[in-house]
């Protein structure tokens, strides 16, 4: 058995080899060490006290980045839905109702999730500044009872 | 064990080294070719530590391949068994984990494509594999005649004069 056990080690070590050699030569290589997640500064957030008085005084736009369906399940109220994902064919519609220094806040849910930073990040490059994440959203937005809606885009 | 001594011809062995590497070959190919999404599946999976998720993403692919590749030319084959029954005893366990946490992700087995939830009928392929791999680990040292596709006289039988088990 021992030997066997040593040529395993050594196929896994070969291969491994083998692999960070062609990731390093390869176009599609990512890097060996993981980088670090796109945790938000604190700047660019907004608290859930802070989104309710600007969702109430009607000040700007709440954009929705999760997916159409998990939108259609339900979201924040007069909340656009703009999916991180397929952001090209919702983009046209939604730019029509932004001006540049329009306020937008943009969520998601789970604490994890990544999509409002990445449509935050679009956002910035099309040349609207003014945009503040409500991490978790549409669970702390829900779970204060707060103003919700079901249905899909209008 | 005399039930299962069919098991022991040498063409079941052949059969069992081509399944085991088909699936590990067609498993490997989209990790490879989309290393950025393997290590999403990985990551999904919030078992590893954080930075070592891309380390993990872009060896296993090849280890499957050097471990199919053996298997299918005969070469080394309790040792690449043995290889492969570790991985998928690795894999049983994240399947296992992830579903104990109810975590609705993609599997990631075969790469990302067609976003394959993971789901029982994961764990119950990986188990399938696991004993196929396992039994080759166990039997192969027991031929007595060279596997058929074996070409390099430094494969298989040189192990054939260890301790038997059982």
């Amino acid at each position: 058995m021992w030997p066997s056990v040593q040529r395993a080690c050594l196929i896994v070590l070969l291969s491994s080899a083998l692999g960070l050699v062609v990731n390093l030569v390869s176009p599609k290589g990512i890097p060996f060490i993981t980088p670090p997640k796109l945790l938000p500064k604190p700047e660019e957030l907004i608290t859930l006290e802070q989104a309710r008085e600007q969702w109430s005084g009607g000040l700007g736009f709440f954009l929705d980045s999760r997916a159409p369906d998990d939108y259609a399940a339900g979201h924040i109220a007069n909340a656009l839905n703009l999916p991180a994902d397929h952001f090209e064919p919702h983009w046209a519609e939604v730019a029509a109702l932004l001006a540049p220094d329009t306020p937008i806040v943009v969520y998601c849910d789970g604490v994890e999730c990544e999509l409002s930073h990445r449509l935050k990040a679009k956002l910035a490059e099309l040349g609207f500044p003014n945009v503040k994440i409500l991490q978790n959203g549409w669970t702390v937005w829900r779970t204060a009872g707060l103003a919700t809606e079901q249905g899909a885009r209008k | 064990m005399k039930s299962l001594a069919w098991l022991d011809n040498k063409w079941v062995h052949l059969l069992l080294r081509w399944a085991l590497a088909g699936v590990f070959i067609f498993a490997a190919v989209s990790k490879i070719t989309a290393p950025d999404k393997f290590a999403i599946a990985i990551s999904n999976y919030r078992l590893l530590p954080h930075e070592w998720v891309n380390l993990a993403a872009i060896v296993v692919p090849w280890v499957e391949v050097m471990t199919a590749l053996l298997l299918i030319f005969g070469v080394w084959v309790r040792a690449s068994a043995l290889v492969f029954t570790g991985m998928t005893v690795a894999f049983f366990f994240m399947i296992s984990s992830a579903l104990a946490r109810g975590l609705n992700i993609e599997c990631g087995c075969f790469g990302t494509i067609g976003g394959k939830r993971v789901g029982l009928t994961s764990l119950l392929l990986d188990a399938a594999l696991l004993l196929m791999a396992a039994w080759l680990v166990w039997r192969v040292k027991n031929a007595s005649q060279p596997e058929p596709g074996s070409n390099v006289s430094g494969g298989i039988n040189s192990e054939s004069q260890s301790a038997q088990p059982s």
